[in-house]
C-alpha cells in the first residue's frame, strides 16, 4: 500500500509540473495593432491619428470616390451604361432604397465613421494627446479634426436631409454626434434640425480657421492637409448652400481680395487658378487644388474596387475605367454655351471611338486609379463669390462677372460671358459651375441648395422637390438600430 | 562460465524432455476456421496463434494442465488438457452489443454503460464515397446530426449541425477531435477553390465516428462543447497476421438541376418585347413599332449563334480514388499504415481536388506496465479552380461567378468571335455584345477566365501524436499525450489582364502562405476499481494545454510587365502585402470524470472541466455535466417483462458547456490599426472591443429511453433534448451613426433548441443467406431566438454583402428569411402585385412615363400609392417584409442494407422539411435587364386578362422580379427526400480467391445523389450561399448545385 501511495503522489507531482504553463500565453498582447489605452502616448501616434481622419474621409465609399460620383450621377448630365446596382444604378434612377448597401448604407456609415474618428481624436487630445504634442501642434491638429468633421456633416446633409432652403433648415437634419464612441450603448440619438447641423459645421470651421496653420512646408501637404484657407474656402461653400450670400462674400474676400483678375489668395497658401485647367488633373498639388485627397498604389491607400472616379467616368482605350456613366447628350454636354473649342471639352471629355459616347476624362490614371479626388478648388471659391455677389446685387455685379469670366476664359479664351440682367449673370454662373465641375460631384448640391427639380434623363423621370426620392432615404441599419431616428 | 553454460544446457534438456506438443483446430460456432486466436498457457510463458486454417501447434511442459484461447471477437475459453494431443476448440462469438464501445473524451466506455447521448457511426459509411471529407457523408446517418452540402464545389465544408444551430455569430460547427487531438475545421483556402481542413483525414482511414450530443458526453470538452463533439478514431491494427487491403474506385459526376434558360431566338424576341414595353427607352420609336435592341448574330458556320452557357461552365467530372493499407498486431504491437491518392474532378470546369495522404498508427506494449504509441498523418491537398464558382460564402454576387454566368449571359453571343478570338468588349470589360445594339449582354466572358486564370490552394497538413502510458496497477494508469496539428496553406491566384477580374489592374497575381500551428499536451490519471464486482468506480483527472498560432503573409502584384507572365515571381508593377494574419491563443484546462455504477444497473456520472482561454483573459469558468442511467432490464423486479425486452434503459443528463469557436484572439481589446494616407502612416481606430467578453454557454438537458426486443433485433432509442443557449456572443451592430469600425461583441443573446430524436434499428430478416437491416432516424428540432441585445431587435445578414434576406429576431428561428409578399401578377396591367404591411395590394410598374400621372407604385385602381404618413410610398423590406423559417423542423434518414449470399445492397434516403429556402437565383432568372431568363418567362403576361405568374416584361426592370426587393416570389419550401446513396456489391466467394492469395474481394457500383423528390424549382434545396453562417442560412443565390455521382470500385484484401 505504501508503494501505491508513492506512485499516486509521484504521478500527481508529474501532473503539477506539466500544468505549470507559460503565463504570457494567457494574456497575449496584439502584435499588429495598438490598444486604445496607449494610442495617444507618443507624438508619432498622435500625428498618425491625424492622418487617420483624412484616411476616413478619403475612403472610396465617401469622398475618395462615391460621394463625388453620386453628386454627378443623380443629375441629368450623366447616363448609366451598365445597369449595375453596385455602381450606383439606383442612385442614377433616383430610387435608392434605405437597404441599398452600396449607396445609402455605405456612404452613411463611412461618413459617420470619419466623424467618430474626429470625435475620438478630439476627446483623446483633451485627455492626453495635447500634453504629448504641446499646445500649438495640438491646436493645429484639433483644427484639422474639426474641419474634417464639418466637411463630413456637410456632405451627409446634401444627400440625406432636405435642403436648407426648404424651411430655412427647420427640417430634420442628422444625428449630431460630437463625442467619441468606443463601444456599445450610444446608438440612440434623434436628428437635429438641418439648421442645427449647419450651425455646428460653421462653429467647427470657425475653430479650424483660427487654429489651423497658415501653410505647410510642402506643396503636397498644402493640398492634402487642411490649413487656414481650406476652412475659409469650405465656409464659402457652406454659406452658399445656406443661401447666406453676404457671409459667402465675407469669407471669400479673405482669400479673393482683388476686384480684377488675376485673383489669388494673399495670405496663407497662395491659391490661384492655374493657367491651364488640364494642369490640375495631372499635377494634383498646385495652388488651385485647395484640398484634394492623395492616393498611392499601396493597398488601402486608394479608393478600392468600384469606387474610383476614373472607373466610373471613363474608358480610354483598352485599360482605364469601366465607363459606367457616359455624358448625356441632352445634358450640359449639349448646351450650346459650352463651345467646342473649350479646353474643358477638348481636353477633359473623351469620345469612345466605337460607340461615339462621350465621357468625363478628368481622371486619367489607370488602375489602381491614383487621381486625387478634388474636395475643393480655388475655381469654386471664385464662382461661390461670383454667385453671392450676383445674388446680392440687383444690378449686374462687376466683380461677379469678372470672376465667372476668369473661370471661363481660362479654358475658352474666345468667349466672354456677358450679362445684362442680374438673372443672366446668375444663370451664367450656374452654367459655368456645371461645365467647370463636371465629374467633380457639384451638380447635385447646386440643384439641392436651390430646391430645383432634378431634370429627367434617359429613362429616368424628373424629380420635383416634393417627390419621394428627391433626397435619399436613411440607411435602414440606422433606422433599425437607432430607435430615435426618423426616415425621410 | 562453464558452469552457467552447463546449467542452461541441462535446463533446456530437461525442459525438452518433459514437453509434449498439442495441436488442434479452432473454429467458430458454424465450424469456420478462426485465424489469429491466441493460444496461451495460464502463466503466459507458452503461446502461439492459429493460422488461416485455424490450426495451431504448441509445445507445452507437463506442468501445463489447461490452455486459454482468446480472440477479440470471441468469448475466452479455457480448456483442460487430458492426455490427448489434439485439442479442437469451438469458440462462441462475443455478444457484440455488450462489447461495443463508444469513444468519450479521453477514453472509451461500453455502450451499455454510457449515460450520455452518443451516436456512433462506423467508418465504413464514409469510406469509398464520392466525398472529400468524412463529414460530407454523415447526412442521414444519425439522429440529431444534420449535414448539408452547400454547393457543388469540391471540398466545401458542409453545414454541420448537431441538435440545431447553437450559436448565432460564433461557429455552430461541432468540435472535431481526431484521435484525441482537436482538429481545425472550416475553409482554410482564401481562393475560390474551397479547402476544408477536415479533408486531410482520408475517409477510408476512419474506424469510427462517435458524436457526443448532450452535456454529459461533451462536458469533458468544456468551453468548446456547445455544438457537440465529434470523435474520429482512425484505424488501428487488429490481432492477426499482417493484412493488406486495397480499395479503389472511379466515378463520374454530373450536374443536375441546371436552370433552363431561353435560347438565342427566344432571348432576342423576349428582350426586344421588354424593350418595346419600356416607354422611356422607346420615346424615339413610334409606339408599337417594336424595338430591336437585341439581334442574332451568325456564327462561323453561317447559322445564328445559340450558346448554351452551361456547356462551358459544367462538365462531367471524372474521379479516381486509391487506398492501400497494411495492418496487423501481435501480442505486443499493433500497427496500421496506409496511403491514399484521390483525384476528383468537380462538375464545374477546372475545379479539382487532389489528395495524397499517409497515415501510420502504432501502439506497443513495451512491458506489462508501459505502453507507448502514436500516429503520424500527413496529407497534401490541392484544391484547384480557375474561376470563382460564385458559390462559396461571400461569392454570390461576384462578377466572375460561374453559377450566375451560366444563366445570366445572353445566349445569342458566343465566347468566341468568328475569327476565333475571345469575344470581349474592351470598352466595358464585358463579353462582347455582337449584333445586340446594347453595350452589355453579360458580365465577363467566362471562357477567358476558365482558360487563363487560376484560383488554387494547396494544403499540407500534419497531424501527429505520441503518447506514453504507465499502468502500475490494474486499477491505475497515467497517460501523457502530446500532439501537433500543423496546417500550412499556400494560396495562389492569377487573373489575366486580357479580360475579367484582372483586366482593370492589368493582370493580378496573389500568393499567400498561412501557417496554422497547434500543439496539445494532456496528462491523464485514470482510476478504475471494482468492489466485490458490484460497486464499479471509475475516475479520471486530467489537465491539458492547447496552443494555437496563426501566421500568414503574402503578396499581391498587379500590372504585369509582359502578357506572357502568369506567376507571381515574374515582372509586375505594383506590389502590396496580402493575406496578413497574426494570431495566437492558448487554452489551459483541468478536468475530471467520476463514474459509478451499482451492479451494472444504476449508473451515475459527472464530468467537469475548468477552462482559461487567452482570448478571454483573466477569466476561468467551470463547465460540467451530470448524468444517470437505470438499466431496468437488469432489475429483478422487471421479472417477466425480461422475456419481452432485451434492453430497457432510461437515462438523463444535464449540464453546462460553452462555445468559443470564432471569438477573435484579441476580441476583448479596442485597437488602433495601421494604414496609410497618401503614403504616410496612419493609426486608425479599427476595432471596438469588449473587455467583459466571456464564453457562450449552453445548458443541455437530455432524457432518453432505449428499448430492445427480440434479442435486440428491434431497438428503439427515443430522446428528448433541450439546449438553452445564453450569453450568446453577438457582434452587436451599433447604429452606423455611432461611427464604430466594427460591431461590438457582447454576451447578449439567448436561444433554445429543443426536440426529439427517434432511432429505430430493425433486422427484419436474418438467416444464413439473407440479411436485411434497417435503420430509420428522425429528428425534430425547434429553434427559437428568445433575445438579442437591449435595443437590438434584429441581426441582418447580407448575402455576399449585397442582398439582405436573412433576419434573426426574437421569437423567430435563427437566420429566418425576410421578404416582402407578392400576390402574383395583375391580370389587367401585367404589373407585379405586392402586399404591404397592412395587407393591401400595391402594384409596381417600372419606367412609367414621367409627368404623365404614372407612378412606380400604385394602388390597384392606378392612383399613386401613399404610405401610412400620406406621403408617396414604396414597398420596402423594413416596413413590409415578413419572416419565414429557414431552419428545418425535421430531418433524418432511412437506410436499408440487404445481404443475399454474396450480394449486398445498401440504400440511404435522407429527408428534411419544414423550412423555406430563398432561391435568389430565381429572382435573377426573371430579371429584366440584359440577363437571360428562365424559360417560364415565355408564359409572361402579354394582354389584359392574361393570367400569368410572370409580369409584363419591361426592359431594365429589376424590381418586379425580386432582384432589388427580395420577395416571396423567390421563396420555396425546402422539403425533400433524396436517394443519397445507393450501392450494390458482390463479394467474390473465397473459394475462388484462395488460389490468387486474395482473402477477400468485393466489387461495387454506387450512385450518390441519385434522385431528389422535392417541389423546389432550383437544383437542390440542400444549399447554402452563405456557407456555415448560422444567421445567413437557407439562401440559394447563384450557387452551383451538387453533383450526381456514379461510381464503381473494388475492395481487395490480401
Amino acid at each position: 500500500m505504501k508503494n501505491k501511495i508513492k506512485y499516486i503522489i509521484g504521478l500527481c507531482l508529474c501532473s503539477m509540473l506539466t500544468i505549470s504553463c507559460n503565463k504570457d500565453y494567457l494574456t497575449p498582447i496584439p502584435q499588429t495593432s495598438i490598444t486604445d489605452a496607449t494610442a495617444f502616448d507618443t507624438p508619432e501616434r498622435v500625428l498618425n491619428q491625424v492622418r487617420s481622419m483624412y484616411q476616413g474621409l478619403k475612403n472610396g465609399n465617401f469622398y475618395g470616390g462615391r460621394y463625388i460620383v453620386y453628386g454627378d450621377i443623380r443629375t441629368e448630365d450623366f447616363i448609366n451604361e451598365t445597369t449595375n446596382g453596385v455602381t450606383g444604378f439606383d442612385v442614377w434612377n433616383l430610387n435608392p432604397l434605405g437597404t441599398s448597401q452600396n449607396s445609402v448604407k455605405n456612404l452613411w456609415s463611412q461618413a459617420y465613421y470619419t466623424i467618430n474618428l474626429c470625435n475620438l481624436f478630439i476627446d483623446g487630445m483633451a485627455a492626453k494627446g495635447s500634453s504629448v504634442v504641446g499646445a500649438t501642434l495640438s491646436n493645429n491638429y484639433l483644427g484639422e479634426a474639426r474641419l474634417i468633421r464639418a466637411l463630413s456633416y456637410y456632405s451627409l446633409l446634401q444627400l440625406y436631409a432636405r435642403p436648407f432652403a426648404d424651411g430655412s433648415g427647420n427640417k430634420p437634419g442628422l444625428p449630431l454626434r460630437l463625442t467619441g464612441i468606443k463601444g456599445s450603448g450610444s446608438s440612440d440619438l434623434a436628428r437635429s434640425t438641418v439648421a442645427e447641423v449647419y450651425t455646428q459645421i460653421l462653429i467647427d470651421l470657425g475653430f479650424a480657421e483660427t487654429n489651423l496653420p497658415l501653410n505647410y512646408t510642402t506643396a503636397e501637404l498644402n493640398t492634402t492637409r487642411a490649413h487656414r484657407n481650406t476652412s475659409i474656402a469650405l465656409k464659402t461653400r457652406v454659406y452658399l448652400t445656406m443661401q447666406n450670400y453676404p457671409a459667402v462674400i465675407n469669407e471669400a474676400n479673405k482669400i479673393v481680395a482683388q476686384n480684377l483678375p488675376p485673383f489669388s489668395a494673399t495670405s496663407g497658401v497662395a491659391h490661384a487658378l492655374q493657367p491651364n485647367i488640364l494642369t490640375i488633373f495631372t499635377n494634383y498639388i498646385t495652388t488651385e487644388s485647395i484640398f484634394s485627397l492623395p492616393m498611392t498604389t499601396a493597398a488601402g491607400d486608394n479608393p478600392g474596387t468600384q469606387n474610383q472616379l476614373g472607373y466610373y467616368f471613363v474608358r480610354n482605350g483598352s485599360s482605364l475605367g469601366s465607363a459606367e456613366y457616359s455624358l448625356n447628350v441632352s445634358g450640359i454636354l449639349g448646351n450650346p454655351s459650352w463651345t467646342a473649342t473649350d479646353v474643358r471639352k477638348t481636353g477633359l471629355v473623351f469620345t469612345n471611338g466605337t460607340t461615339g459616347k462621350k465621357f468625363v476624362s478628368k481622371y486619367q490614371l489607370a488602375s489602381p486609379y491614383l487621381d486625387f479626388p478634388p474636395v475643393i478648388r480655388y475655381a469654386e471659391v471664385l464662382l461661390n463669390l461670383a454667385e453671392a455677389l450676383a445674388r446680392t446685387n440687383v444690378a449686374v455685379d462687376a466683380k461677379g462677372l469678372a470672376l465667372v469670366n476668369a473661370v471661363r476664359k481660362r479654358s475658352d479664351p474666345a468667349t466672354t460671358i456677358v450679362a445684362v440682367t442680374q438673372q443672366q449673370l446668375i444663370d451664367a454662373i450656374l452654367l459655368e459651375r456645371r461645365i467647370e465641375f463636371l465629374g467633380e460631384g457639384m451638380r447635385n448640391n447646386d440643384i439641392m441648395r436651390l430646391l430645383q427639380t432634378i431634370p429627367a434623363k434617359g429613362s429616368v423621370a424628373s424629380k420635383l422637390p416634393s417627390d419621394q426620392g428627391y433626397i435619399w432615404p436613411i440607411s435602414s441599419d440606422e433606422m433599425s438600430l437607432n430607435k430615435l431616428m426618423t426616415d425621410n | 562460465m562453464i558452469l552457467i553454460f552447463t546449467a542452461v544446457f541441462v535446463f533446456i534438456l530437461s525442459a525438452a524432455a518433459q514437453n509434449r506438443t498439442i495441436t488442434g483446430k479452432v473454429t467458430d460456432e458454424r465450424g469456420t476456421p478462426v485465424e489469429g486466436v491466441s493460444v496461451l498457457s495460464p502463466d503466459g510463458k507458452q503461446g502461439t496463434q492459429t493460422d488461416s486454417e485455424g490450426q495451431y501447434s504448441i509445445s507445452l511442459p507437463a506442468s501445463v494442465k489447461t490452455l486459454r484461447f482468446s480472440n477479440v471477437n470471441f468469448e475466452v475459453i479455457s480448456k483442460s488438457l487430458g492426455s490427448q494431443l489434439t485439442v479442437n476448440v469451438s469458440l462462441k462469438a462475443k455478444d457484440s452489443r455488450l462489447e461495443e464501445v463508444v469513444v468519450v473524451g479521453y477514453g472509451t466506455q461500453k455502450r451499455r454503460e454510457a449515460t450520455g447521448s452518443v451516436s456512433s457511426v462506423k467508418g465504413a459509411v464514409t469510406a469509398d464515397r464520392p466525398v472529400q471529407s468524412f463529414e460530407q457523408a454523415l447526412a442521414g446517418r444519425a439522429t440529431g446530426v444534420q449535414v448539408t452540402i452547400p454547393n457543388g464545389v469540391l471540398n466545401t465544408p458542409p453545414v454541420f449541425r448537431i441538435r440545431g444551430t447553437n450559436s448565432i455569430s460564433l461557429s455552430s460547427y461541432p468540435l472535431i477531435v481526431v484521435d484525441g487531438i482537436p482538429s481545425p475545421t472550416g475553409d482554410f483556402s482564401s481562393t475560390s477553390a474551397a479547402g476544408n481542413a477536415l479533408a486531410s483525414i482520408n475517409p477510408n482511414d476512419i474506424e469510427s465516428i462517435d458524436i457526443a450530443k448532450d452535456a454529459s458526453a461533451a462536458a469533458i470538452y468544456g468551453s468548446r462543447a456547445a455544438n457537440g463533439v465529434v470523435f474520429i478514431t482512425t484505424k488501428k491494427g487488429k490481432a492477426g497476421k499482417t493484412k493488406i487491403n486495397y480499395s479503389g474506385s472511379i466515378g463520374f459526376t454530373t450536374a443536375y438541376g441546371v436552370p433552363e434558360v431561353l435560347n438565342a431566338q427566344q432571348y432576342t424576341d423576349y428582350k426586344n418585347r421588354a424593350a418595346t414595353n419600356n416607354q422611356n427607352l422607346n420615346t424615339t420609336n413610334p409606339a408599337g413599332s417594336g424595338y430591336t435592341k437585341f439581334a442574332l448574330t451568325n456564327g462561323p458556320d453561317g447559322n445564328p449563334i445559340n450558346t448554351n452557357w452551361a456547356d462551358y461552365v459544367y462538365r462531367q467530372g471524372f474521379s479516381q480514388d486509391h487506398n492501400i493499407n497494411l495492418s496487423g498486431a501481435n501480442e505486443t504491437t499493433s500497427y496500421y499504415f496506409s496511403g491514399g491518392y484521390s483525384k476528383q474532378e468537380g462538375i464545374v470546369m477546372s475545379n479539382d481536388f487532389i489528395r495524397k495522404n499517409i497515415l501510420m498508427n502504432i501502439d506497443s506494449r513495451f512491458n506489462k506496465k508501459i505502453t507507448i504509441g502514436g500516429k503520424v498523418s500527413y496529407s497534401n491537398e490541392q484544391n484547384l479552380a480557375n474561376v470563382s464558382s460564385g458559390s462559396l460564402s461571400g461569392e454570390a454576387f461576384g462578377t466572375a461567378g460561374l453559377g450566375r454566368t451560366q444563366f445570366v449571359t445572353a445566349p445569342n453571343v458566343s465566347p468566341y468571335k468568328n475569327d476565333g478570338t475571345y469575344n470581349i468588349s474592351t470598352a466595358g470589360n464585358f463579353i462582347g455584345a455582337m449584333n445586340n445594339s446594347i453595350a452589355q449582354v453579360g458580365f465577363y466572358n467566362p471562357v477567358v477566365g476558365l482558360d487563363l486564370n487560376r484560383q488554387n490552394s494547396e494544403t499540407n497538413h500534419i497531424q501527429s501524436t505520441i503518447y506514453g502510458q504507465y499502468k502500475p496497477f490494474s486499477w491505475l494508469s497515467f497517460k501523457s499525450t502530446y500532439g501537433i496539428d500543423y496546417l500550412f496553406v499556400d494560396n495562389e491566384t492569377f487573373a489575366t489582364p486580357v479580360h475579367g477580374d484582372g483586366f482593370a489592374a492589368i493582370g493580378s497575381a496573389t500568393s499567400t502562405l498561412g501557417k496554422y500551428k497547434r500543439w496539445t499536451w494532456n496528462n491523464i490519471l485514470q482510476f478504475d476499481y471494482s468492489i466485490k464486482q458490484k460497486h464499479n468506480i471509475s475516475a479520471l483527472a486530467g489537465q491539458e494545454q492547447d496552443r494555437r498560432t496563426s501566421v500568414g503573409f503574402g503578396i499581391n502584384r498587379t500590372q504585369v510587365s509582359d502578357p506572357v507572365y502568369t506567376v507571381i515571381q515574374a515582372g509586375w508593377g505594383i506590389n502590396n502585402s496580402s493575406g496578413s494574419v497574426y494570431g495566437e491563443n492558448y487554452l489551459k484546462s483541468v478536468f475530471g470524470r467520476l463514474k459509478y455504477d451499482f451492479n451494472k444497473k444504476y449508473f451515475i456520472e459527472g464530468n467537469v472541466r475548468q477552462d482559461e482561454y487567452s482570448a478571454l483573459p483573466f477569466q476561468k469558468e467551470t463547465f460540467w455535466g451530470v448524468s444517470a442511467g437505470w438499466d431496468i432490464n437488469n432489475e429483478k423486479l422487471f421479472g417477466r417483462l425480461k422475456n419481452v425486452f432485451s434492453t430497457f434503459k432510461v437515462r438523463g443528463s444535464y449540464g453546462k458547456v460553452g462555445n468559443t469557436g470564432g471569438i477573435g484572439d484579441y476580441a476583448t481589446y479596442s485597437t488602433y490599426g495601421s494604414g496609410l494616407y497618401g503614403g504616410n502612416p496612419t493609426l486608425l481606430f479599427n476595432q471596438a472591443g469588449n473587455n467583459n467578453l466571456k464564453w457562450e454557454t449552453s445548458k443541455k438537458l437530455d432524457i432518453g429511453l432505449n428499448l430492445g426486443v427480440l434479442n435486440d433485433r428491434i431497438t428503439i432509442e427515443a430522446v428528448y433534448y433541450k439546449n438553452d443557449q445564453s450569453n450568446l456572443i453577438l457582434n452587436v451592430p451599433q447604429a452606423p451613426s455611432a461611427g464604430l469600425p466594427t460591431s461590438v461583441p457582447a454576451n447578449v443573446g439567448t436561444m433554445y433548441n429543443k426536440g426529439i430524436e427517434l432511432a429505430l434499428n430493425i433486422v427484419p430478416v436474418q438467416n444464413k443467406n439473407f440479411t436485411w437491416t434497417m435503420n430509420f432516424n428522425y429528428t425534430n428540432n425547434k429553434n427559437e431566438v428568445t433575445a438579442l441585445a437591449p435595443g437590438l431587435n434584429e441581426v441582418l445578414v447580407a448575402s455576399s454583402g449585397l442582398e439582405t434576406v436573412n433576419r434573426t429576431a426574437p421569437g423567430y428561428s435563427v437566420g429566418s428569411i425576410w421578404v416582402v409578399r407578392q400576390a402574383g401578377v395583375d391580370p389587367a396591367t401585367g404589373s407585379r402585385i405586392l402586399i404591404n404591411q397592412a395587407g393591401n395590394r400595391v402594384l409596381y410598374r417600372f419606367a412609367p412615363i414621367a409627368g404623365a400621372g404614372q407612378f412606380n407604385w400604385t394602388n390597384p385602381d392606378g392612383t399613386r400609392y401613399l404610405n401610412a404618413a400620406g406621403q408617396p410610398g414604396t414597398i420596402n423590406q423594413t416596413a413590409d417584409a415578413v419572416m419565414y423559417n429557414s431552419t428545418p423542423k425535421f430531418y433524418g434518414g432511412l437506410s436499408n442494407s440487404f445481404k443475399y449470399k454474396n450480394f449486398d445492397l445498401d440504400v440511404l434516403l435522407t429527408y428534411q422539411g419544414g423550412n423555406y429556402v430563398y432561391y435568389g437565383s430565381w429572382a435573377g432568372l426573371h430579371d429584366q435587364r440584359f440577363w437571360n431568363n428562365h424559360i417560364d418567362v415565355l408564359q409572361a403576361w402579354q394582354n389584359p386578362g392574361d393570367v400569368s405568374s410572370v409580369p409584363r416584361p419591361v426592359y431594365g426592370d429589376n424590381v418586379s422580379n425580386g432582384s432589388a426587393l427580395p420577395m416571396d416570389y423567390s421563396l420555396f419550401k425546402g422539403d425533400f427526400i433524396k436517394v443519397k446513396d445507393l450501392s450494390i456489391g458482390y463479394n467474390i466467394p473465397s473459394s475462388h480467391l484462395s488460389k490468387l492469395r486474395i482473402s477477400s474481394a468485393r466489387f461495387y457500383v454506387r450512385g450518390s445523389n441519385l434522385f431528389i423528390f422535392s417541389d423546389y424549382p432550383g437544383p437542390d434545396p440542400e444549399v447554402s450561399s452563405n456557407g456555415n453562417s448560422a444567421a445567413g442560412q437557407g439562401v440559394d443565390r447563384n450557387t452551383i448545385a451538387n453533383g450526381r455521382t456514379l461510381q464503381m470500385g473494388v475492395n481487395i484484401g490480401f
